[in-house]
């Protein structure tokens, strides 16, 4: 069982430090998406990983054994990466062969024109073939084997480079952004391919994306990380519903989650100016967020406490998302409805939204999720 | 006129596409005219005349047949200048182009100082090579020179005693270089390495910043240990269309060597015409003793080795598809 | 720094061997004879005042000065008049080395007219080869005209053919037409550059068409097109170009030799560098050095100053 542990994982560039103290127990067999926006050291995490770039402080553990001061080379992890980096002289059976031979062969047999008479290299050349074969087959590159890259497409390329890496039998499958240069449509497909491929293997797959719904879709486990540091690790379900911190919250969810300002006051929350439900174990403190996905909104009366005009509307077919100006708040709120209430969200009209304060998100003034318990919903409401 | 003849129906589209052949013409005129006369007339002249015993001031001339081509593969001069051309080529294209790569190599992975060195390495490649021959034949001075001097400042140590040439030196003088037949041709191999290197190496440097980075990191991951295996997977493949053009332009470069010996022996193309390269045997024949016949036919013999190499490249060239 | 030690180590080996030359050049043309022949003084030499011996022979005071310089030396012989006289003319003559080898320099040869030679023939060249080169490369990069491929063909193959290695059949055209010992001589077998045809058409292909389209509606005609459209968006290939044509034609040294004898007057720097080799023996190392120093330095310290355009101008040879 290969079992990756990442234990206070550091990295500073001089003054900066761009991954500040990361732990994270992968186990065998997951698949886990590393997400974040640009600039929040996910690259770097995967590649202090691979042992192509040293980590200033902390440790990897891959299966039991301290990996600090082993080279990339010999941490018996593949990688995928962005540019798919295939060998432009090799072809597409060489280019999968690689990691195979220079593993397997020694350096007189690899010789260009003498190497294949050493002794033993003839019977290592045939499995090597064999097993190139059926990696191709795997990902259905068979007829491509004698082209070079050259010849082939972008999402040909994306394949060779995860025949390249899973023509041999890893701890782990490191793939850094592997689908940011496909088209839209081959995107959606190869997505799928992916954790297709992943739940055959039953390998550890770590990801890096920054595109939260590949992270969504295919991950066992999405660790959110921002500045440095994971916010969050979690199944993605888990993620979406529960996040721990209101940056999570933001980053995971399309369109993003709505973010209304509210103040506690002596156990009552109030949101514009309204009291909408009572609140226990919690200090009363100003500052305090509610966080509302675009489905937790539903249409209501006039007598609401978000009121305003509709600004814009985009029908799906299976949904409509509308943005509704609400006053008082600066950003718009986004809500998704049924297309039948389609009539309803004309530019310009003036809609109340309502919602469960159930299905609401609180986040403290740090941002850091809030879970009181909530006595009676809209008391002050009816009381008054 | 043309206007005249167009169809009804596209007269716009005739008119453009005539004005633009017209045009066409007009602009690219003058360099046909000049690529005709000073580059394709000569060749011809050059072929021609390599039949014929034609001497400048004389009115006419006769042909001889092969008789040119006949000296040129059988007397011992030519014999010697074909020896001294090969040696040059063979020695210096190789050494130079491997130099290049070298110093490229070394510079993109040293921290520091890179540009100061990839400066003072393109530095013979600017300078006037005639002046920095003179300079040379000055370092290479049997009593005064520097290099010489440098030498003699081993004498009495170890190097001594672990170095024949060394031994041999400080008891009976050190090489006279350009005056001693057996260093002659390699002093000039020297000069033209010294000169040519920064060249390869600058044209090697561009080649290696347009390695994907990505393609080392991938080396690295499939289990490329060592930085010879690195470079054997990923550096000299890329780096195969730069080693095609050096080569070849180092090559044609390397058959033109011409001012070093000029300026080391301006009489005899070194001690026994041991440099005696076929530029100067162009110049010696053709120009100074007026033997224009067996200039023009060195001249053609010169065109086909150069024109041959070229063609090889470009056949090299068009064979790679790679993928940027 | 301290892993790569032996990478520096190599480096700067290398580096003394290639500029070892460079400093001996400098070194000697700055020095006095004797410095030169016993090797000493460092790279400045001492600097201590020599005389010239051929100024104070020049002034060797004949009958008539010395008599009439007995006003100025009352009470004197004649013979100590014209030793005083001597020790004046020595004292004139006396200068620095390095002073020296640079008057010498430009006196003994008129240097001044070669370093001129050499930017005359350089410009023309250059210049004549872009107004050839650059309509050329337009018509062939974006006109369709019958005959077109042909002539790029043409192209092709006319860049098999090195200038240097024509020399021969070019000296005798040029020789029948009496236009040896001609600035034209110079000139002329350069320019015409299919490289540099070629280079410009290659980036003429990179300029989009609608640029020219746009010109068009404008009402500019083909002829301003190429002047005034195509040569602004041309200079950062021109300009390479131009250190690629001016760094090869002022230190060639081949051609010049052949179709230039005799008169000085046409001499280009590297020629008159040979010359002076020629009659000078060996007390005469620091002024040739100084000459030589003269002509190496312009493309060298334009080099030094602009060192990318100077690399980027030389590797685009490479980009073919």
């Amino acid at each position: 069982m290969a079992d990756l542990h990442i234990d206070g994982v550091v990295k500073s560039f001089g003054e900066t430090q761009v991954l500040k103290g990361i732990s994270l127990d992968i186990r065998h067999g997951e698949f886990i998406a590393l997400v974040g926006p640009s600039g929040c050291g996910k690259s770097t995490l995967l590649r202090i990983i691979a042992g192509l770039e040293s980590q200033s402080a902390g440790d990897i553990v891959i299966a039991g054994r301290s990996v600090a001061g082993v080279r990339a080379a010999d941490r018996n992890l593949s990688m995928v990466f962005q540019s798919y980096a295939l060998y432009p002289h090799l072809s597409v059976a060489d280019n999968i062969a690689v990691p195979l031979r220079m593993r397997t062969m020694g350096a007189v047999q690899r010789l260009p024109l003498v190497g294949r008479w050493m002794p033993g290299a003839a019977e290592r050349n045939r499995e090597i073939d064999a097993e190139v074969r059926k990696a191709a087959s795997t990902l259905e590159i068979e007829t491509l084997l004698d082209r070079k890259p050259g010849q082939l497409s972008g999402g040909q390329r994306q394949r060779v480079a995860l025949g390249r890496a899973l023509v041999r039998d890893p701890a782990a499958f490191l793939l850094d952004e592997p689908l940011s240069n496909l088209d839209a449509k081959l995107r959606v497909q190869t997505r799928g391919e992916i954790a297709e491929l992943h739940r055959r293997l039953g390998a550890t797959f770590i990801y890096v994306t920054h595109d939260q719904v590949e992270a969504m879709t295919m991950s066992s486990r999405i660790a959110v990380m921002m500045e440095g540091q994971i916010l969050q690790c979690d199944a993605p379900d888990l993620v979406y519903e529960d996040p721990e911190d209101i940056r999570v919250a933001e980053f995971i969810g399309s369109p993003k989650i709505n973010i209304l300002p509210a103040e506690l006051n002596g156990g009552s929350l109030r949101v514009l100016d309204r009291d909408i439900a009572r609140l226990t174990r919690v200090a009363d403190q100003p500052g305090i967020r509610l966080g509302l996905r675009p489905e937790a909104l539903r249409l209501s009366g006039a007598d609401s406490v978000l009121t305003g005009v509709v600004a814009h509307h985009e029908n799906l077919g299976s949904e409509v998302f509308a943005q509704i100006e609400v006053p008082g708040l600066s950003e718009r709120v986004v809500l998704r409805a049924d297309p039948s209430a389609r009539r309803r969200l004309g530019l310009g009209a003036t809609v109340g939204l309502d919602f469960d304060i159930g299905d609401a998100l609180l986040f403290d003034t740090s941002g850091k999720r809030l879970r009181p318990v909530i006595e009676a919903a809209r008391a002050a409401h009816q009381v008054a | 006129m043309a206007v005249t003849e167009i169809p009804v129906a596209a007269p716009a589209a005739r008119s453009v596409e005539a004005s633009q052949r017209r045009t066409g013409w007009f602009l690219t005129a003058p360099a046909i005219t000049l690529m005709g006369l000073i580059l394709l007339g000569p060749v011809l002249v050059a072929l021609v005349l390599s039949f014929t015993d034609y001497a400048l001031g004389n009115s006419g001339f006769n042909w001889v047949g092969l008789e040119n081509y006949e000296k040129l593969f059988t007397r011992s001069t030519y014999e010697k200048m074909f020896v001294a051309t090969f040696t040059y080529v063979v020695t210096v294209v190789p050494l130079s182009v491997g130099l290049g790569l070298g110093a490229a190599l070394l510079i993109t992975s040293v921290g520091r100082f890179r540009d100061l060195y990839k400066t003072i390495y393109f530095l013979p490649v600017m300078a006037t090579l005639l002046a920095m021959a003179i300079a040379w034949e000055f370092m290479l001075h049997p009593t005064i020179g520097m290099v010489n001097r440098t030498i003699e400042m081993g004498c009495g140590t170890f190097l001594e005693a672990i170095w024949p040439f060394m031994a041999q030196g400080c008891e009976g003088g050190f090489p006279l270089w350009l005056g001693d037949q057996r260093y002659a041709i390699w002093v000039v191999c020297f000069v033209g390495i010294w000169q040519g290197f920064g060249f390869n190496m600058v044209l090697y440097l561009a080649g290696l910043t347009s390695v994907h980075r990505e393609l080392y990191h991938a080396a690295e991951m499939d289990g490329a240990r060592s930085a010879w295996e690195r470079f054997r997977l990923v550096t000299w493949p890329a780096l195969g269309p730069t080693t095609v053009f050096v080569v070849t332009i180092s090559c044609i470069r390397a058959f033109q060597v011409f001012d070093t010996i000029e300026a080391f022996w301006p009489q005899g193309a070194g001690p026994n015409k041991s440099a005696y390269v076929m530029m100067f045997a162009i110049f010696e024949k053709g120009v100074q003793q007026n033997l224009i016949g067996i200039g023009s036919a060195i001249t053609v013999v010169f065109l086909g080795f150069v024109m041959f190499l070229t063609l090889i490249q470009r056949w090299l060239v068009e064979r790679k598809v790679h993928y940027g | 720094m301290t892993r790569d030690w032996w990478k520096h180590l190599i480096l700067i080996l290398g580096a003394l061997v290639v500029i070892a030359p460079f400093y001996m050049m400098l070194s000697y043309s700055l020095k006095s004879p004797g410095e030169i022949d016993r090797g000493e003084g460092g790279f400045f030499g001492r600097q201590e005042m020599m005389i010239d011996e051929r100024c104070v022979a020049l002034r060797d005071p004949n009958r008539d000065e010395v008599a009439s310089a007995a006003k100025r030396f009352p009470g004197l012989t004649d013979r100590e008049i014209r030793d005083a006289l001597i020790t004046e003319a020595e004292a004139d003559c006396a200068m620095r080395p390095a002073v020296f080898n640079y008057t010498m320099a430009f006196t003994e040869a008129p240097l001044l007219r070669y370093l001129l030679n050499g930017v005359i023939v350089t410009v023309s060249i250059f210049v004549i080869q872009v107004l050839v080169a650059l309509p050329a490369a337009y018509a062939l990069a974006k006109l369709r005209f019958w005959g077109r491929e042909a002539v790029f063909s043409l192209v092709l193959f006319c860049l098999l053919i090195p200038v240097h290695a024509i020399a021969l059949p070019l000296y005798i055209m040029l020789a029948k037409l009496g236009l040896t010992n001609t600035y034209a001589a110079l000139v002329v077998p350069w320019t015409i550059s299919v490289f540099g045809i070629f280079l410009m058409r290659q980036f003429f292909m990179t300029v989009p068409d609608d640029l020219i389209d746009a010109a068009r509606m404008d009402g500019m005609t083909e002829f301003s097109i190429v002047w005034r459209v195509m040569l602004p968006t041309a200079v950062p290939a021109l300009l390479a170009f131009a250190i690629f044509s001016v760094v090869a034609h002022w230190n060639d040294y081949f051609w010049p030799r052949i179709v230039v004898t005799g008169s000085r007057e046409l001499f280009t720097p590297p020629l008159g560098l040979r010359e002076f080799k020629g009659d000078g023996d060996g007390s005469f190392f620091g002024p040739m050095m100084a000459t030589a120093t003269v002509i190496v330095c312009p493309l060298i310290v334009a080099f030094l100053l602009a060192q990318k355009r100077f690399i980027e101008g030389i590797t685009l040879s490479g980009m073919k």
